[in-house]
């Protein structure tokens, strides 16, 4: 076969000579494409026509390698879901530009030009509020005319200014989540192909915008300055024709402006290494949130403008109400795959406003905080950053913040943070023993769970709960390598003791985090929605196993640090529920033991109301008790946290449970009791005391509730009994009703 | 348009067979080409060709250099094809096309 060739338009006029259907209406560009030496195009219609007509019903003319299922997914031309050719009004920027769609200067009269100026720069917030919610830049940002040819706009100060910077601000957090690599489920937001996302990343575009915030803010003195009949010493030209309106416009596009420089300024403050552009970064975050505040201000002005010209082409995304000129969205679809983009819906200018606000509260959590080297304090400020639910580019603006090279916060080297975290002293962080492999390997898994805790609830539990097997395969494989190193030799040499010290707190200190782990991927379960309460008493059964666990681990580790010579017990009882322990149990393990108490009391609560029947599974002919259980907490009986702890225990453990006794109150009674005394020891911690304050309260009310049941009588049919979150996002509390 | 007797009603779907796997540009309503290899038809007459390139010009009135994608697989329906050429040899030309 020859190649094609390609030829420009003037054999595209010879063409139409030579057809014989007689169809004259689209002139084919067949001698434009190149049938090769030697050949020509012939025309197949007839024949086809005449094979057409003498195949049976069903029949197809089709070669032996021919494959029914994958014809199926052939696009199919036409069809707008599949056919991202199909002509919307332009075929090209080009043909756009001409017809008039994105004008320069926008109009002659420079009220309207600035006006349609303003309604531009709102509808571009709006489409960069969409983009950041997780859409495709084509489809929102760069679907404005203006952007696609900036060089175009050189002639209007504004335009350009603005332009330029919205294109190197798109450019910034377009790097963050790239580098972060938090596209999670959707990669729409970093697809970017053929689009001219901007210059080298200097800061001209500052530049240029200052130049025009200048200028602007000179026009808007001298306005001020005539209308109280001052005398104006400079000769400024004002912004538009009308003297009356020119305060307004002013203001309205100086906080636009204004909103722009502080933006960009913040982007590249967070981005400086090892966070230190944060404090600086509050300064712009203030900034763009009282700019926004003026921009909101001045919609009234705008709209009371906007109402004097036309009623019609109302548009929700400007401030305004107008229609922006120069935008359409269909020009880029062909840069994407071959298939049309889903049809997306502009976010409203109010609710634009509203997401950045949200953003720059959110950036400015990250940015009050104070880089602690402790791993365990950067573990929960990600998990108190995302209470708030914070969106896409916040996220990853804290995970770059958090790990950089290789190291937290750009600087501590990932095993100095290990050896902190397990409570070894300082000088242990230069050791060799850094380089054994597993050791490297529990690096990375540090640094891969400080991503993973950056991501949306959803990814991140399914990331978290395939991870538990690869901590509890590196935690076996430092304890093989710690008995073959250490476990025969009698004759320690002084650095083999060092050696053997780091291994015996790590390894706690390991299982321990795995347990974290392990609870994260639980709780996170009840954010998501993902249990019925037919389920949560296995799931607070499974919890009070893995907390007990945590609690053992975490008392281990820290007894340890502190220097008493306790060895490693591998005793399974009750360690902390006994009274006779000779030393301070800490208040982290404490906290931790009324949360046991909790989790163990609302189990059996739920346990006996199903065993009295009040709260009955439905009987479904697809999942037994057992199946949900296997489903529910594969993950975790894959990686054996908790070892022996199965389905048969769980019922062993609950088949019993009833409301004739005390013990059920007990739990809730003693989780009240420890969460009381514990409060002493956290007065500094506003986080923690509101945490205690809440596990306080679901102790108390869903004592309450067990009293009245006991009282009344379980099997009492009057008695309604329902669960709610609204003391606590995952410890549920009881409210009893008799109708 | 002569078709052929019935009974040598195979001689058309036997030459357009012969077709198969050939550059084949198919022009539809709109104005677009697309140039592939001829994969498939039906009763119905429409085209499956592989390997695809849609030609498409940049101005919708007047006529413009063309700009051209790859979009692999695609079905063209009957109701939307305009014209159908083949490539082949002018010798070909004579004897496989024509029904005369």
């Amino acid at each position: 076969m020859s190649d094609t060739k390609f030829q420009a338009s003037e054999a595209f006029a010879m063409a139409s000579n030579d057809r014989t259907d007689g169809n004259a209406t689209v002139p084919p560009p067949r001698s434009a494409i190149h049938s090769g030496d030697n050949s020509v195009w012939a025309d197949a219609s007839p024949l086809l026509h005449a094979a057409c007509q003498d195949l049976k019903e069903g029949e197809l003319i089709h070669g032996d390698n021919f494959n029914l299922y994958a014809a199926m997914s052939a696009l199919e031309i036409m069809d707008p879901k599949m056919d991202s050719g199909i002509a919307c009004k332009y075929y090209s920027l080009e043909e756009a530009i001409e017809d008039g769609a994105a004008p320069i200067p926008i109009s002659v009269d420079k009220t309207t030009d600035v006006r349609c100026t303003i309604d531009i720069m709102d509808h571009l917030l709006a489409c960069e509020a969409t983009w950041h919610k997780g859409h495709s830049l084509a489809q929102t940002v760069y679907s404005c005319l203006y952007l696609l040819q900036t060089e175009r706009t050189s002639s209007h100060a504004l335009l350009h200014s603005y332009c330029k910077v919205i294109q190197e601000t798109c450019k910034e957090v377009l790097s963050v989540v790239s580098d972060a690599r938090t596209h999670e489920e959707e990669d729409l937001f970093t697809m970017s192909y053929g689009l001219p996302l901007g210059g080298n990343g200097d800061e001209k575009c500052l530049s240029m915008l200052n130049a025009v915030e200048e200028t602007v803010s000179r026009q808007l003195r001298a306005c001020k300055a005539s209308s109280s009949k001052k005398r104006v010493s400079e000769d400024i030209e004002p912004l538009q024709n009308n003297p009356d309106l020119e305060e307004g416009y002013c203001k309205a596009l100086l906080c636009r402006l204004r909103f722009r420089k502080h933006f960009y300024h913040l982007l590249i403050s967070m981005r400086r290494p090892q966070g230190r552009g944060l404090e600086l970064g509050r300064k712009h975050i203030a900034s763009c949130i009282a700019e926004i505040d003026s921009i909101r201000k001045s919609s009234m002005f705008l709209r009371a403008r906007a109402q004097e010209i036309s009623g019609q082409n109302r548009s929700n995304t400007t401030a305004s109400g107008n229609q922006p000129i120069g935008f359409d969205a269909s020009i880029n679809c062909r840069l994407a795959a071959p298939t049309p983009p889903r049809a997306i819906e502009i976010l409203s200018w109010e609710k634009a406003l509203d997401y950045f606000v949200k953003l720059l509260q959110d950036l400015d959590h990250i940015c009050s905080y104070t880089l602690d080297p402790s791993l365990e304090a950067a573990l929960l400020f990600v998990v108190n950053f995302q209470k708030s639910q914070p969106d896409l580019v916040s996220r990853a603006h804290l995970q770059i913040l958090l790990v950089q090279g290789g190291k937290l916060y750009g600087r501590e080297p990932i095993f100095s943070v290990v050896i902190r975290a397990a409570g070894l002293p300082e000088f242990t962080k230069s050791h060799v023993i850094q380089e054994n492999e597993f050791m490297v390997q529990l690096g990375q898994l540090v640094i891969n769970l400080l991503k993973i805790l950056c991501t949306n609830a959803a990814w991140q539990r399914r990331k978290l709960g395939k991870m538990l097997q690869d901590w509890r395969v590196t935690y076996v494989q430092l304890e093989l390598a710690f008995e073959k190193e250490f476990g025969e030799t009698s004759n320690i040499s002084d650095n083999k003791h060092i050696s053997i010290t780091i291994f015996q707190q790590i390894l706690p200190w390991v299982e321990e985090q795995t347990y974290w782990i392990a609870y994260r991927f639980l709780i996170l379960g009840f954010e998501l929605e993902l249990y019925s309460v037919h389920d949560y008493c296995m799931v607070y059964w499974y919890i009070y196993a893995v907390l007990t666990k945590l609690a053992e681990k975490k008392h281990i580790r820290m007894a340890m640090s502190s220097g008493t010579a306790k060895k490693k017990t591998k005793k399974k009882r009750d360690y902390l529920k006994d009274a006779r322990t000779d030393y301070q149990i800490p208040a982290a393990v404490l906290f931790l033991q009324s949360q046991i108490y909790l989790a163990e009391g609302l189990s059996m609560m739920l346990a006996a109301l199903r065993n009295e029947h009040k709260l009955v599974p439905p009987q479904s002919p697809f999942n037994t008790e057992r199946e949900v259980f296997m489903q529910q907490f594969e993950l975790l009986q894959k990686a054996c946290l908790p070892d022996h702890v199965s389905y048969v225990t769980f019922k062993e453990s609950t088949i019993h449970a009833d409301f004739s006794t005390q013990v059920l109150s007990d739990h809730f009674k003693e989780a009240h009791r420890i969460a009381k005394d514990v409060k002493s020891s956290f007065a500094h911690d506003a986080d923690m005391m509101a945490e205690i304050r809440r596990i306080e309260q679901v102790a108390e009310h869903n004592n309450i509730a067990l009293n009245v049941i006991s009282r009344v009588g379980a099997l009492e049919p009057s008695l309604k009994i329902s669960f709610t979150f609204t003391h606590h996002p995952f410890f549920a509390t009881a409210i009893v009703k008799r109708s | 348009m002569e078709e052929e007797a019935v009974g040598e009603g195979s001689d058309a779907v036997g030459r357009a067979r012969k077709l198969l796997f050939r550059r084949m540009l198919v022009g539809i309503k709109d104005g677009r080409f697309f140039l592939g290899g001829f994969y498939c038809i039906d009763k119905q007459g429409n085209i499956i060709l592989q390997d695809a390139v849609e030609y498409r010009t940049t101005r919708r009135s007047s006529p413009s250099p063309l700009e051209q994608r790859c979009l692999g697989l695609i079905l063209i329906p009957a109701s939307c094809r305009a014209t159908c050429h083949v490539d082949c040899s002018i010798d070909e030309q004579l004897s496989l096309l024509s029904l005369t």
